[in-house]
């Protein structure tokens, strides 16, 4: 047991100028390890399988249980969260890569900011702030409940969008983790307020449009989410006002 | 950790520009791009598989099919506005939409993401097909319009080439498939089929239609290169074709 080993080899950049380079990692095999376990075993003792000194590798996570959607990275070529891709269910040498659609900040950080602008951008919550009490809210019915349920589910890894063909600089595209939230929000009786407004912001640049349908957000969402039939009900949603704004003039 | 004390707003944000909400006009050019591709040039290219499936019938059988389309009112306005510049459209634009994509298939090889990069492949191919057969057989040779008889003999020359029959096979195919998944595609997009089940129903449907589609084509082109029709005339007199019943036996 003690001779069985964890080959890791991790894509390394200390600044966003800064070169990037790849460095190689042997550990002790332990039961259940996974990719983030494996890199704080690293920071307790930072030396490569060759023997070098080097510096703690910096990576997001907190949870440590697929429930904040800090720690996605790329794993064998394919973005998924670090904390639950067991060591034992990856081919070895696991190769571990930073996101690679957003603009790096450190090693295997990088700044996914884009997604919370664009909640942003289709006003992705329930208005109920106020001078005085409103009260308590509409009912939701358990049916409604179940059916909002799944959407609410996601941790804004941002696994959907880096894995997505349409997602890049070219389109500014959207990504189909906030189209979901504007089905949640829209269905949701007091977020429904926003409705309308929701709608024609994701009729804008880089908007739902943009979507090709390549149907990899679904295949990648860690909370499997249901992604493409939220791009397919907001789809209709999105040009149904457009066509009542055009009619209204 | 020194994260959270990151300056708050980059003047130049680097990376993907988040959502420009409700501004520009790209929402109505894409939309015209998917809804074209429908209407009409799906429906024509319905239309035009059923005419050319006539061929199987003979250089007469076809030449009535061809006099009947030419004597639709306005022929020349229709074909313009309803065919050449929604092509020319759909097809550039989808240039368009395709540059500004990035294929993942190596790291993703899930089957809509491979569906994904052959929807853009099966385009490219059908639009290249589509200008060369327009320019050869609308706007080049004997004029159909004109003599509606000589079409058989046309399309039977051009295909007495073998790499004509390679390529008007491959073209079609390629036109086919970029059309029975682009339906399915309009649906799912549209919010006609929002649901797992619905839209796999709908996925037989449009395998179902697309076969049928390319048999229709492939009849087509084997009308012209085997050996029933081997001699047809040059040109079928226009007192042939508008006799009542005609066996279709070359003059
Ligand atoms: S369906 Fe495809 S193109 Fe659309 S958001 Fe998902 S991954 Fe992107
Ligand atoms: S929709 Fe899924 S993949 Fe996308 S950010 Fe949310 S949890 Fe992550
Ligand atoms: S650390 Fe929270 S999702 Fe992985």
């Amino acid at each position: 047991m003690a001779d069985k080993t964890v080959q890791l080899e991790i894509k390394r950049q200390a600044s966003p100028e800064a070169p990037e380079m790849w460095e190689k990692f042997e550990l002790a095999w332990r039961p259940g390890m996974n990719v983030i376990s494996a890199m704080m075993e690293i920071a307790a003792n930072p030396v490569t399988a060759e023997g070098h000194q080097t510096t703690p590798i910096a990576y997001d996570s907190n949870c440590l249980e697929e429930i904040c959607g800090s720690c996605a990275m790329r794993i064998n070529g394919r973005a998924r969260m670090a904390c639950s891709s067991l060591v034992e269910n990856l081919e070895q040498p696991i190769r571990v890569e930073p996101l690679s659609k957003f603009p790096l900040v450190r090693d295997l950080q990088v700044d996914r900011s884009v997604l919370f602008e664009n909640l942003k951008a289709v006003k992705a919550w329930v208005p109920v702030d106020g001078t005085y009490d409103l009260g308590s809210g509409p009912r939701v019915f358990p049916q409604q409940q179940e059916a909002n349920y799944p959407l609410s589910n996601c941790i804004s890894c941002t696994c959907c969008m880096e894995v997505c063909p349409q997602f890049n600089p070219a389109t500014g595209f959207v990504g189909a983790a906030t189209i979901a939230q504007v089905k949640l929000f829209n269905n949701h009786p007091t977020g429904k307020v926003f409705k309308e407004e929701r709608l024609r912001a994701l009729a804008g640049d880089g908007g739902i449009q943009e979507c090709g349908y390549a149907q990899n957000c679904v295949e990648a969402c860690p909370k499997q989410i249901p992604l493409t039939n939220a791009i397919s009900d907001i789809g209709r949603d999105v040009m149904v006002q457009k066509v009542k704004d055009w009619l209204r003039g | 950790m020194a994260t959270i004390q990151q300056p708050a707003a980059h003047t130049v944000r680097r990376g993907v520009q988040p959502l420009r909400a409700g501004e520009g006009n790209s929402y109505v050019w894409h939309k015209l791009h998917s809804l074209l591709g429908i209407i009409p040039i799906g429906a024509f290219l319905i239309e035009h598989l059923i005419s050319n499936f006539q061929a199987l019938g003979g250089p007469v059988a076809y030449g009535k099919t061809v006099e009947f389309l030419n004597s639709l009112p306005m022929v020349h306005v229709l074909e313009w506005v309803f065919i050449f510049i929604p092509i020319l459209y759909h097809g550039i634009y989808g240039l368009y939409i395709w540059l500004r994509g990035k294929s993942n298939v190596v790291y993703y090889p899930w089957s809509g993401n491979w569906l994904y990069l052959t929807q853009r492949y099966t385009g490219i191919i059908a639009f290249a097909f589509i200008i060369q057969h327009v320019i050869m057989e609308r706007f080049m040779g004997v004029s159909l319009h004109d003599h509606p008889g000589a079409a058989f003999y046309k399309m039977q020359q051009t295909l007495a080439n073998p790499w004509m029959v390679a390529i008007y096979v491959i073209g079609m195919l390629a036109a086919c498939w970029h059309f029975s998944y682009g339906v399915w595609l309009f649906a799912a997009k549209w919010g006609i089929t929002p649901g797992t089940r619905s839209r796999r129903r709908f996925g037989f449907v449009c395998v179902a239609g697309g076969v049928l589609l390319a048999v229709l084509g492939l009849g087509s082109i084997w009308a012209f290169v085997g050996p029933k029709y081997a001699n047809a005339p040059q040109n079928v007199p226009i007192s042939y074709l508008n006799a009542p019943a005609h066996t279709g036996a070359p003059v």
